[in-house]
């Protein structure tokens, strides 16, 4: 079946992967190999330290806790930020650090039977890829958890930049400049406006739909009285 | 001109934008449909923080493995630690001296020393191996540096400010000799008791130095069987017990004696309860001095006795009968007894005397009342101070059976309650609000037969003036509550009041908790509505919780039916009662005097509108309840198609079986999973409320892949019983639940549990952690009917020839779980989620597209088409999909899903610890404007265009006008 092939491609891979990298890297007995954990065998402590940079750890210290493979062993942060998990048997376990507010990124620890450690980083699909940590650990927090997705706020970049704005805006402009840069008085200018105009419109039987609209508005009101009296004072400010 | 236009056009703009920003303040959600509680469990040990006159703490232990600090002026939680679950991180003892509190923790294995201020760890320390007895503080000379720890075989005694060991030392005669109290007066020796059962005391006692054994004495007490049951040191080292059976107080002077003496109750003028094993109780305000020489002696259920020693005399300083509970404390310089008794059936009060005069203090009455449905007053925690004119006062909190904490005020004000009993819920169901009375009349108006085009006419007609009342109404609090300030307007929400919402987004939450306390909750609000404690609950009982009636068969009341099952003897009792008012119902439920092997709610509905449930008994016996004579018809009439199925994990047999119309049942398929090399752990079948939009995938080509949504799906998981990583393995079955066919098996090699199980439309999701590669894993199923699906109608599981197609996928989760669930909404048609909760607290929202079987792994045109995300190994957790943000949920245990009315929303409840109520928009909110929905950008659009038309049109008049006039 489709599933089983793909799923035992992915074993397969996962199979070379650890093979070659065994190869490369010292094994040190026992840390590759999850050591299932004896009833009475040794048990040993993982210590380290949570820092998170700028920030006094009163404040964060009481809501903190360190979780030692999911919550198999439970750890607490002393008042200065330093921790140490009791009780855990030999074997490799992801340590993390769990806070509300902080993020800090998950260590892989090894404990060999005879209690010796190192701390590596967390490679889930590699899993025995060796990128040495500092052990005891040091932990340094990532920066606060971002929880919430920005909204979509508006800015001026935002709206200009919008197509829609973009689209209105730019014949505006060139509405309103037009006019200014090309002399619309000039005959000979009107002329070949003229004609490229009917470049455009080929059919010329066919009615602008500009003009139209232009007829429509202007035909509603009997304008005449208000448009000559603004057109009065029009030309007299002009005429200053 | 032009330019003027321009800049006017610009400045309406700019206007705009600034409305835009207004509008756009950052909103966030936090807070506004979502809520959390959070709880610490039963009380085991509570501590009132009295290092500081100011102090507003109290520190609490709890049953549950969590040590917290309550505010006590609001009962909210300054900090809270939650340690292992289970005997690991059992609360032994929690001691606490000025800053520092110490816990002894996982039967004596650790000490662990807090700072109550910060909420941080002092130290920790590993004690050596031994089962724990008991610990005491150890003061000397005015100053309190140590602390004593008794185990089986050793006594250690330990330095407070860092926990190192001054001297640890062995105990003699440890093999005969039960060590049972450790004991220190101040005076610089540490006192080991023990007892040798119906035989003698053995006294030894260590230097307080070096631990050197300075005396070692063995006393005659063939009466005594323990310690802590029955004796307490008082006054300066005078071990006094009481024994009921020669119905006599002992005392024995620690320094001087070496017999007890006897003094008989009777010569005291008491006599004990007959059936009441009596107890002493004695206080040690501070560690550095010996402890009072009065004492509270119980001698019945109901009668507490104050006493004193007094030159080697006991003397009566008060008889307290009728007391429930009685309480020393100490503030300053004083000490206190704080008695309870009960006043009448719904109040007890509560009264403070002098522990020296046993007088009663003058205006010290405390009321508290009783809740008539909650339990009986447990134990009482008393906080006294001292008040400006240098008299006592006191607060107390009170522990009743439900595990209910109350905290009380003079003259009697509740200053806050916290309903503990929530902190273990176990199953919970979300009913729907009724409607209002003006709802119900519409609604009922569409329901009924028509009779005649006049009277519908005028059924509408009144029913809309009934709404329009209300609106009037509404408008009218509206106005009235408008004049009042801010602060007297409440949002009551009461029983009384509460109806459905428009898109049935409020509903009542219905939780079960282990205490056998029953709550309906407000899921908007989160206020407790109502609670019922139901007593006598075994301490092993399984709680199955059913709707039979909803509320939509006004005028039938809602119904809920509880079934309650202890889990040793399989007997099982039914309460049923009105969701909404949590009163018992008028409907007896039948007594059950055979095992219960399995229930099932049915489909059929009585004539009243009650879902039949069905009981099968032990001996395959089936009953109904209700069992009408209309119900056990219309079961005759369905009996053929009506199947279950039981499992017996100890066996490893599931079964198949069919109802007769006798009411009787036959086998009709068994799979038995050898016990030998695998147990079956969960049975999962799909929700029954759980709808399917869609039949089918189109694929990218166009055509359609079908699902195979078959509803008696049940998926079984197997762990193997050899754990050794390189052999153990789980097992996935997909069993038919009607015909016994096994429509596929899966096994996962270097595997093992717990295993997370989803079932849902055709897929199941399991998570499993792979020995292997030291990793959690996801795998996913899914079903498929192929390309052309055979009777399109209707699902039989008997007619169904062909067996699906199966695809399975797997990935890589970087994190363990604690559960999982899936989204459920109304119609089914948005997209699932997968709602996973960690152990961080966190409850992550995955989509269900990254759980597909049919990712590719190379990307084609027709897996673009399709919307298939390429494959990857890893699925990332992303801090953003947490619906729960820095809210999190301690030990979530289970997340309850149930749809709205909206088909975007989802609600969600996790519980654990914590209880957690938000909304989900799996697919966004489509089916209503978003929260941040822009009303003012889309009006001043509006607006703007409006003007610039006008503007505009003006502007091209007067152009035109000047065109005329050239």
């Amino acid at each position: 079946m489709l599933s089983r092939g793909s799923l035992s491609r992915l074993w397969l891979f996962v199979h070379a992967t650890f093979v070659v990298v065994s190869c490369f890297t010292d094994m040190e007995p026992g840390s590759g190999v999850g050591v299932s954990s004896q009833p009475n065998g040794d048990r040993f402590k993982i210590e380290g330290r949570a820092i998170v940079p700028g920030v006094k750890t009163h404040d964060w210290v009481s809501s903190a806790r360190v979780l030692v493979e999911g919550e198999e062993h439970v750890g607490f942060l002393r008042t200065d930020g330093s921790f140490a998990v009791n009780d855990v048997p030999s074997g490799s376990y992801v340590v993390e650090v769990v806070t509300p507010t902080y993020r800090f990124e998950p260590v892989r620890v090894d404990i060999t039977s005879k209690g010796k450690m190192r701390a590596r980083l967390v490679n889930y699909i590699k899993t025995s890829e060796v990128i040495r940590q500092p052990y005891p650990l040091q932990i340094r927090s990532v920066g606060p958890h971002s929880y919430f997705m920005k909204r979509e706020t508006w800015g001026w970049t935002d709206f200009l930049m919008n197509p829609m704005v973009m689209m209105m805006v730019l014949p505006l402009l060139i509405i309103v400049l037009l006019p200014k840069v090309v002399n619309t008085n000039d005959p000979e200018m009107r002329k070949e406006m003229e004609q490229s105009m009917n470049m455009l419109n080929s059919n010329p039987e066919l009615p602008d739909v500009s003009e139209l609209m232009t007829k429509l508005f202007s035909g509603s009101k009997g304008s005449s009285k208000a448009g000559s009296s603004s057109k009065s004072s029009r030309t007299v400010t002009k005429r200053r | 001109k032009a330019v003027a236009m321009a800049k006017l056009i610009l400045l309406l703009l700019n206007w705009i934008f600034l409305c835009c920003n207004v509008a756009a303040v950052f909103e966030d959600q936090v807070g506004k449909f979502d809520w959390r509680q959070q709880y610490v469990g039963k009380v085991r040990f509570s501590h009132f923080d009295s290092h500081m006159q100011s102090s507003k703490k109290v520190l609490l232990a709890s049953e549950s493995n969590v040590f917290a600090a309550l505010n006590t002026r609001t009962g909210e939680l300054f900090w809270r630690h939650v340690d292992k679950t289970g005997p690991e991180g059992n609360i032994d003892a929690l001691l606490q001296h000025g800053q520092d509190a110490v816990l002894v923790i996982g039967n004596g294995h650790l000490l662990r020393s807090w700072d109550i201020g910060v909420g941080g760890m002092n130290w920790e320390m590993v004690l050596d191996p031994g089962s724990f007895r008991s610990a005491c503080l150890v003061g000397h000379q005015g100053a309190v540096k140590h602390l004593a720890v008794l185990k089986k075989t050793v006594i250690s005694l330990h330095y407070l400010s860092n926990g190192h060991q001054k001297w640890v030392e062995n105990l003699p005669e440890s093999e005969t000799v039960d060590f049972q109290a450790v004991y220190s007066g101040g005076n610089g020796e540490v006192y080991a008791l023990g007892v040798v059962p119906n035989s003698h005391l053995a006294i030894v006692v260590y230097s307080l130095e070096d631990g050197e054994i300075t005396k070692q004495v063995s006393v005659e007490a063939p009466w005594l069987s323990s310690i802590p049951a029955s004796c307490s040191v008082i006054s300066r080292g005078l071990l006094t017990c009481v024994d009921s059976t020669t119905m006599s107080l002992y005392t024995l002077d620690l320094h001087l004696q070496l017999e007890m003496t006897q003094i008989p109750l009777q010569t005291l003028g008491l006599d004990v309860d007959p059936g009441f094993r009596p107890s002493l109780v004695s206080h040690q305000p501070n560690p550095a001095h010996p402890p009072l020489s009065e004492f509270l002696l119980q001698l019945g259920p109901e009668h507490h006795l104050l006493l004193q020693h007094n030159d080697g005399q006991i003397v009566t300083l008060r008889d307290y009968k009728p007391a429930l509970l009685a309480s020393f404390a100490t503030a300053g310089e004083k000490t206190v007894v704080a008695v309870m008794a009960p006043k009448n059936k719904t109040a007890c009060s509560i009264n403070l005397f002098s522990a020296e005069t046993g007088r009663r203090l003058l205006e010290t009455t405390l009321i508290f009342t009783v809740d008539p449905n909650g339990g009986k007053p447990e134990k009482l925690h008393v906080q006294a101070f001292l008040k400006k004119d240098d008299s006592v006062g006191y607060r107390v909190m009170v522990q009743t059976e439900d595990h209910t904490l109350t905290f009380i005020q003079q003259p009697g004000r509740v200053m806050w309650t916290r309903e503990e009993a929530l902190s273990d819920v176990v199953t919970m169901e979300m009913v729907d609000l009724p409607l209002t009375g003006a709802q119900a009349e519409l609604e009922g108006e569409f329901g009924k037969k028509a009779d005649g085009l006049m009277s519908m006419v005028m059924k509408r007609l009144s029913s809309q003036l009934i709404m329009l009342q209300a609106w009037i109404a509404h408008l009218w609090k509206l106005f009235y509550d408008a004049r009042k300030p801010r602060s007297q307007v409440k949002n009551d929400v009461s029983i009384e009041n509460l109806s459905r919402d428009e898109f049935n987004l409020q509903k009542m939450m219905v939780l079960v908790t282990a205490s056998g306390k029953l709550f309906g909750i407000d899921s908007k609000t989160g206020d407790i509505l109502w609670k019922h404690y139901l007593e006598n609950i075994p301490l092993n009982a399984a709680f199955k919780l059913m709707v039979q009636r909803t509320t939509a068969h006004f005028p039938h009341p809602p119904q809920c039916t509880l079934l309650i099952k202890d889990k040793d003897t399989g007997l099982a009792t039914l309460h049923v009662f009105n969701p909404i008012f949590g009163r018992r119902s008028q409907v007896t439920p039948p007594a059950l005097p055979q095992p219960i092997l399995q229930s099932l709610l049915l489909p059929l509905m009585d004539q009243d509108y009650a879902k039949v449930l069905l009981l099968v008994d032990d001996q395959y016996k089936v009953s109904a309840f209700p069992s009408t004579k209309n119900v056990l018809q219309q079961l005759q009439e369905t009996a053929s198609s009506i199947f279950f199925y039981l499992a017996d994990s100890g066996q490893g047999r599931l079964s198949g079986y069919r109802l007769r119309t006798d009411l009787s049942t036959e086998q009709v398929w068994e799979v038995v999973i050898p016990t030998e090399t695998q147990k079956i752990v969960s049975i999962k079948g799909k929700r029954s409320n759980e709808h399917v939009h869609s039949q089918g995938r189109v694929m990218g080509d166009r055509s359609v892949l079908y699902k195979y949504l078959n509803p008696n799906l049940l998926a079984v998981v197997t762990e193997s019983t050899d754990l050794h990583q390189e052999r153990s393995f789980i097992g996935i079955l997909l069993i038919d639940g009607v015909t016994g066919r096994i429509i596929h098996e899966a096994v996962q090699r270097k595997a093992r549990g717990p295993v997370h199980v989803v079932h849902s439309e055709n897929w199941v999701v399991y998570e499993y952690w792979s020995t292997k590669s030291r990793r959690n894993e996801f795998s996913v199923i899914e079903l498929y009917e192929g390309m052309d699906l055979y009777n399109s109608t209707v699902f039989s599981s008997l007619d169904r020839p062909h067996a699906p197609q199966v695809l399975q996928q797997s990935y890589i989760f970087p994190s363990s779980i604690s559960t999982m669930e899936a989204t459920l909404t109304e119609k089914g048609i948005t997209s699932r989620h997968l709602l996973v909760g960690l152990p961080s607290g966190g409850i992550l929202s995955l989509p269900k597209m990254f759980l597909d079987p049919r990712r590719p792994e190379v990307i084609s045109e027709q897996s673009r088409e399709e919307n298939l995300i390429p494959y990857a190994p890893e699925l990332i957790i992303r801090t953003e999909w947490f619906i729960n943000y820095n809210q999190t949920v301690s030990r979530v245990r289970g997340i309850y899903t149930a749809p709205s009315g909206l088909e975007s929303t989802c609600l969600v409840v996790a519980y654990g610890l914590d209880i957690y109520h938000t909304r989900v928009y799996p697919s966004k909110q489509f089916d209503v404007l978003k929260d941040d929905y822009d009303y003012m950008l889309i009006s001043s659009v509006l607006f703007a265009l409006f003007f610039a038309t006008m503007i505009s049109k003006r502007l091209a008049e007067v152009k035109l006008l000047n065109r005329a006039w050239r």
